[in-house]
């Protein structure tokens, strides 16, 4: 009864209670939290003497010292129950000032492995799969199959038919250490993130405009003037961003999605916009913004003149993708008013926001002429660029570079990011190996394509629902269980036996499927080998939030059972396949030497190292001296002084040769050609995706936390009222999603469905539905497409153009206990 | 019968019999705590008369502090079949509204959709016909539900499950309401 929600105590810290820090697990904001941990037995009292917090129970409001029922746990740390609160950091100068936190991260402490309760299935040894079933084996066992299987992959095969799939964003110390063996001992391309089939940018419009992605910084959300926030809702999935940040500082939010969510509701209520768009149209929308401004004169001259780049300077730039598609304002200019899809009703008739919206947002984005410009701050998340990836980021950074929207306080033009950012490579991708092209000019490897096109022998696939997580799962999940049928299966334990049985496999053209994990999950179903993996709060690491603030967190206790931290995986089988390199003691050791590989970029942290090897001190203590304010990356030392920077591009320098900005061809006949061949067919709705408030990613911590599963104990599917009564569906209706119309990986026509329950609600305009992207048993992302030579010049899936065919396909028995009230209800002024 | 006082708080919820059938609860009944030793009186929810049947209406809250004088709660008819709701409708349901996201004061009921909220504070809404659960934000609890029993044409508020905002105990740190 450890974790029942419904106790009506909870244990205060006695002050001599253990005292660490720690930042949230979940959103790219990344707020800080303090974790006191006890032995169970004592603890502290009402007083602000008696208690570790230093304040007064009952705590007042807002002071952000109040514990909740799930911001308690009790884990066994060194043999011996603990009691643990985990608590946002009341103290933090940065972030979530005064302990702001959302129901995410307010929740972390039911993230920890108790041993009973909903978190003991963690899974705590190695395991082979013998007959279909998933048997416990050794550590010694397991490593001498991965190290040998893939010795035996590479050898025979080749680099690239060896493959891993890693999480980008996890922590420092754990993507370097998989990149020292994928891409510095390896030097496969056969290598891709959680979220996408091929490594590289996600924004490749915007870097083509020669702009940091995460350059702002949230002193920038306060202290703008007008917010256009486009393709995320910032309250459910940046939560502290937008209400520290955004709301307190009360800028004019003009917010664009093709939901009417709870921030568009907050915008209107506030006197702001929003700007409903269709689904896929967001070239247009930007687009005719930026048509309107210029056409009125309204662009931001000074900047223009003086910051982006000429055509001699846009011929002299050596990347492809900025000589193809590089534009200075005349060439836009020429471009924008050559098109009627441009003109305000043009653009209307496209994108189903009315022409004098159109007008009345560049009226407002500029100042329309009249007074000091307005400072903007631009910020969009994968709404726009997991719809059309270059065109919608093109297209988007056109509008932050007509408005001189970056570089200085509240001007910004970025992603709010969709995790936190724990990624650094060890080694270059090995690009010139990869298989893929875009009009001669190579292109990281399609990953998933390379797999299903029978390539790739050894898959490790860490951290993630890989199948879930990408386009046309259920074809790819079917695919993969082809390459892993071919040839024997494992029917004994002994080592030997089994590696002959896998290298037979692999020797008859099949592939060998190993999966690092915390908790089983679907694609784990699969794996032939599971390694259990150390997670959050299991290890000392590092790493950013979207504003490029790098803290330490703190370990809080040992991984559970036998899991090892995964950099410990990644060295133990490195060494075993007979590379050099991989004898770190710690994680301190790795975020040392990982740093001069982040010389020069954002999140450069070498002078953090150089300024604690000055002083004699191990670095991890040294940004521990920052407390969860952490400092912001890049770091400078400064007159002995460790400095940050609070935003990219303050001295106006940009990231090309010539240093200059530019414009970028956002090209909208490419994008019309794709919404016909992705949008929705007859008879079939726009199936939109993506994350809500009370959940995170692929929920292995949300499905084993009461308050999260009471809110959410299937997936759901929004559905308009218009639309819901047409089809004789009520809330609470259990619906059948399905598509036959869907792309696989190699460009077949496949099928896709899964189920939910209806949540009939205005929140989804008619024609339009929106359901979780990556509920357990449900895999929405069966009707997005898998195909990513729609989109050759940068390989991503169209995730959020989703579509298919709505039928009731009975009751779900929920609509007495869920709450289907309306998720939009915003208060005025 | 000692039981621990979780057992009697689940009691409570897990049969809904003293609540649905309108059985007054036994308000003096020895309680244990988790380890077995007699409880002390701090551990016995007050019986307070909150509101009267006759003079509730649809969507129109009243306010009460239980169990300690600070605690504000709301009751409310809401007007559809609430979980766990009681009167001849079953739809009187009351809670805590001291939003246990931060503690900021919840007093916009929305009988409309059934809701409490949003929160002023960080915009927090409660479905107060599904127990309080969070419909939308950042309150990391379901707001303290007050158990609730009718006596003829009175409510009685007879103990308070789930931790009131900014208590460690939600029976301890202050003055009892009399
Ligand atoms: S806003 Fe994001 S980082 Fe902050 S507590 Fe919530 S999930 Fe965690
Ligand atoms: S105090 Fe109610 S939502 Fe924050």
């Amino acid at each position: 009864m450890t974790n029942a929600a419904q106790s009506a105590s909870v244990p205060l810290p006695p002050p001599d209670a253990t005292n660490k820090q720690i930042c949230c697990e979940y959103c790219p904001v990344g707020c800080g939290y303090r974790v006191y941990s006890w032995p169970v037995g004592t603890q502290g009292g009402n007083a602000a003497d008696e208690n570790a917090l230093g304040v007064e129970y009952p705590a007042s409001a807002l002071s952000g010292r109040w514990i909740s029922e799930n911001m308690h746990t009790v884990v066994d740390i060194d043999g011996r129950d603990h009691n643990v609160v985990i608590i946002p950091d009341a103290d933090i100068q940065a972030v979530n000032i005064g302990g702001e936190h959302s129901i995410r991260g307010g929740a972390l402490a039911k993230k920890l492995y108790t041993g009973s309760g909903p978190t003991a299935d963690r899974l705590r040894t190695p395991y082979l799969r013998v007959r279909g079933d998933l048997v416990p084996i050794s550590w010694e066992m397991a490593s001498d199959l991965v190290a040998d299987l893939g010795r035996h992959v590479i050898d025979n095969y080749g680099e690239l038919a060896w493959g891993m799939k890693v999480y980008s964003y996890q922590f420092f110390q754990n993507t370097f250490a998989a990149t020292k063996l994928a891409f510095a001992s390896v030097g496969t391309p056969n290598y891709s993130p959680h979220h996408a089939p091929a490594e590289g940018d996600d924004t490749p419009g915007l870097s083509d405009a020669g702009i940091d992605a995460f350059g702002a910084a949230y002193e920038d959300f306060s202290e703008a003037d007008v917010l256009f926030i486009a393709g995320s809702d910032p309250y459910e999935t940046k939560t502290i961003a937008f209400t520290k940040w955004m709301v307190e500082g009360g800028a004019d939010i003009i917010f664009v999605d093709p939901r009417r969510t709870y921030t568009a509701s907050h915008a209107l209520a506030n006197g702001g916009m929003h700007l409903q768009l269709k689904p896929g149209t967001d070239t247009a929308l930007y687009s005719a913004i930026v048509r309107e401004i210029i056409d009125n004169g309204w662009e931001d001259r000074d900047f223009i003149d003086r910051y982006t780049a000429s055509r001699a300077e846009l011929d002299a730039e050596g990347g492809w993708r900025r000589q193809l598609f590089g534009r200075t304002f005349d060439e836009l200019r020429e471009y924008l008013f050559s098109r009627d899809e441009f003109t305000p009703d043009g653009a209307a008739a496209i994108t189903g926001v009315p022409a004098d919206q159109i007008r009345e947002a560049a009226r407002r984005l500029s100042g329309g002429g009249a007074g000091e410009r307005p400072k903007v701050a631009v910020a969009f998340e994968k709404g726009v660029y997991w719809s059309h990836n270059y065109e919608n980021t093109a297209a988007v950074a056109n509008l932050g570079v007509v408005l001189g929207s970056t570089g200085r306080p509240g001007r910004s033009v970025g992603r709010m990011g969709g995790h936190q950012r724990g990624g650094q490579s060890a080694a270059g991708y090995p690009k010139d190996k990869s298989p893929h092209d875009y009009l001669g000019n190579k292109v990281e490897m399609d990953t998933e394509r390379w797999l299903v096109e029978g390539n790739t022998r050894f898959r490790w696939v860490v951290g993630q629902n890989w199948l879930g997580a990408m386009g046309a799962t259920q074809a790819l999940r079917e695919a993969t269980e082809q390459l892993l049928s071919v040839g024997p299966q494992v029917t004994s334990t002994d080592p030997d036996i089994a590696f002959d049985q896998l290298k037979a496999r692999i020797d008859a053209g099949g592939m060998v499927l190993v999966h690092q994990e915390t908790y089983h999950n679907e694609s784990t179903a699969l794996a032939d080998i599971i390694l259990p993996a150390g997670a959050w709060g299991e290890d000392d690491y590092v790493r950013n939030n979207a504003e490029r603030r790098m803290r330490l967190y703190q370990k809080i206790m040992d991984p559970p059972g036998d899991a090892k931290p995964d950099w410990q995986i990644f060295a133990m089988v490195a060494k075993k396949m007979g590379y050099d390199g991989f004898d770190w003691e710690d994680t301190n050791e790795i975020f040392e030497e990982a740093a001069p590989r982040s010389a020069g970029s954002r999140k450069d942290w070498l002078a953090l190292v150089e300024f604690a090897q000055a002083e004699g001190r191990r670095t991890h203590d040294v940004l521990l001296d920052f407390g969860t304010t952490g400092i912001q990356t890049p770091i400078k030392l400064e007159d002995g002084q460790l400095v940050g920077t609070p935003r990219l591009h303050a001295d106006l320098t940009f990231k090309s040769d010539s240093g200059k900005a530019n414009f970028v061809f956002a090209d909208w006949d490419e994008v019309a050609k794709r919404n016909d061949i992705l949008g929705p067919a007859d008879g079939e709705m726009w199936v939109l995706n993506g994350r809500v408030n009370e959940l995170w990613n692929n929920l292995s911590d949300f499905t084993r936390r009461k308050i999260a599963d009471d809110r959410w104990p299937m997936n759901w599917l929004e559905i308009h009222p218009d639309d819901a009564a047409a089809m004789g569906i009520e809330s609470g209706d259990l619906v059948s999603i399905e598509s036959d119309n869907v792309l696989d990986q190699v460009g077949r026509t496949v099928t896709g469905s899964f189920t939910a329950v209806a949540y009939v609600s205005d929140i989804v305009p008619p024609g339009v539905t929106f359901t979780y992207f990556m509920f357990p048993g449900s895999p929405a992302n069966s009707v997005v497409s898998g195909d990513t030579t729609l989109q050759p010049i940068n390989l991503r899936y169209n995730f959020k153009l989703g579509k298919g065919r709505v039928r009731k396909i009975g009751t779900t028995g929920l609509a007495e206990t869920m709450s289907f009230a309306p998720r939009n209800l915003a208060l005025g002024p | 019968m000692p039981m621990t006082r979780r057992e009697f708080l689940f009691a409570g919820v897990a049969t809904g019999a003293f609540v649905g059938a309108g059985i007054v609860l036994p308000v003096a009944i020895s309680l244990t705590d988790d380890d077995g030793n007699p409880d002390s009186e701090a551990l016995l929810y007050p019986r307070q008369r909150v509101a009267s049947l006759s003079e509730l209406r649809n969507g129109e809250p009243v306010f009460f502090d239980y169990p300690l004088v600070g605690q504000s709660n709301i009751l409310v008819k809401v007007g559809a079949p609430a979980e766990a709701g009681i009167g001849p409708d079953g739809d009187i349901v009351a809670f805590s509204n001291l939003c246990t996201h931060m503690g900021c004061p919840l007093i916009e009921f929305q009988a409309d959709h059934g809701v409490l909220g949003p929160c002023p504070c960080h915009f927090t809404t409660f479905d107060l016909a599904r127990d309080a659960q969070v419909t939308l934000g950042q309150a990391t609890q379901q707001l303290p539900r007050v158990l609730l029993t009718p006596d003829g044409d009175d409510i009685y508020a007879v103990g308070i499950l789930r931790l009131v905002y900014g208590y460690s105990d939600s029976l301890t740190g202050g003055e009892r309401v009399s």
